[in-house]
């Protein structure tokens, strides 16, 4: 698969990923875009020892992870989509904010993991991405999807 | 399940357009040659100052062992400043195929604990043997001024080397070292997260 069908393919899911984790449009794009940069550099050495989605994930989880690394002097997105981004931000409708908020409210770890959870990433893809082992996951999205509908049900939905 | 199905529908209508694709080969591009520039003008640097003392060994031909000497720890620090700061950018680099993010954040966890070791240990034996060698050499130079120069030459000397040592290197070391530390106290954090 060369770079920009991948890029095609996955910039939105990595995108709704990093968005999970960050609840913020501006960071969520920088991720999106540090873990493009990231694929782009080792694709070359890409070997398939796993799918390609997995190995993307993998990526994308990790430049996640790593981002409080840089917290502190987080760059602004240096994207000139400044003024389209507010529009789209207003118009996201109010269950999505309320989806991103509440995941934003759980754990790093279980931020990615019900963000892969519903990019239909199945356990065992996961449980490789994240490196945990399948019985572990299952109980995390258990978990994680009790706190989540908990959520909703005090907010009245 | 029926929160399932629900959380995923909320979560499939995230839409926002995809940037062009150039706007990564231009980003990514910049970053490259930022860092490689950044790797090749520290060791150019430092290259160079090991040749310019090279000339000098070659050039004024010196006589007394203290000179040699001195020169070979100064070369020698200047490596012993190069060497880790390559190895780091290694360390970086060299990855095979990303790792689970497990093992990810042990590494992380890793790279900063040698970065400690490395702010620590190495910056104080980097000074040491600078000074050491710095001093050694100046011996056969100063030897051949009157004796107040040479006093003055060597208090000036040894005041810099004071300075750096008392203030400059435990100043820096506790300035990396709280934001090193701060760091992997979050990267530990995440990594219990792992095993809860």
């Amino acid at each position: 698969m060369n770079f920009e069908t991948i890029y095609k393919t996955y910039w939105q899911k990595v995108f709704r990923l990093c968005m999970g984790y960050a609840n913020d449009t501006d960071a969520a794009r920088d991720l999106t875009q540090e873990t493009f940069i990231k694929v782009w550099k080792q694709l070359p050495k890409f070997r398939n020892e796993s799918s390609i989605g997995t190995w993307i994930f993998r990526i994308a989880s990790n430049t996640c992870l790593r981002q409080i690394q840089k917290d502190k002097k987080m760059p602004k997105s240096e994207l000139p989509l400044e003024i389209k981004d507010d529009i789209l931000d207003t118009n996201i409708e109010e269950d999505i904010q309320l989806l991103y908020q509440y995941i934003s409210e759980l754990q790093e770890v279980e931020r990615i993991i019900i963000s892969l959870e519903l990019e239909d990433m199945n356990q065992k893809e996961i449980a490789e991405i994240i490196g945990l082992s399948e019985g572990n996951v299952r109980v995390k999205i258990h978990r994680i999807k009790e706190k989540l509908a908990q959520k909703f049900k005090k907010n009245g939905n | 399940m029926e929160t399932n199905i629900d959380l995923k529908k909320i979560w499939n209508t995230q839409k926002i357009e995809t940037p062009n694709v150039e706007i990564l080969y231009t980003k990514a591009n910049k970053l490259k040659s930022r860092s490689f520039l950044k790797l090749i003008l520290v060791n150019i640097t430092l290259l160079l100052t090991i040749t310019f003392i090279c000339f000098i060994w070659y050039y004024y031909q010196p006589e007394l062992v203290t000179t040699k000497i001195g020169i070979i720890l100064t070369i020698l620090a200047v490596i012993i400043f190069l060497l880790p700061f390559n190895k780091q950018f290694s360390l970086l680099t060299k990855n095979k195929t990303e790792p689970n993010s497990k093992e990810y954040l042990q590494q992380l966890i890793k790279l900063k604990e040698i970065q400690v070791y490395q702010q620590t240990t190495m910056l104080s034996i980097y000074f040491i043997i600078l000074s050491l060698g710095i001093g050694l050499y100046m011996f056969e130079y100063v030897s051949k001024m009157t004796i107040t120069w040479g006093i003055i030459t060597y208090a000036i000397t040894i005041l810099w080397f004071a300075i750096n040592w008392f203030y400059l290197r435990p100043k820096t070391i506790t300035k990396q070292n709280a934001k090193l530390n701060k760091l992997l106290v979050e990267f530990e954090k995440l990594n219990n997260q792992m095993n809860d």
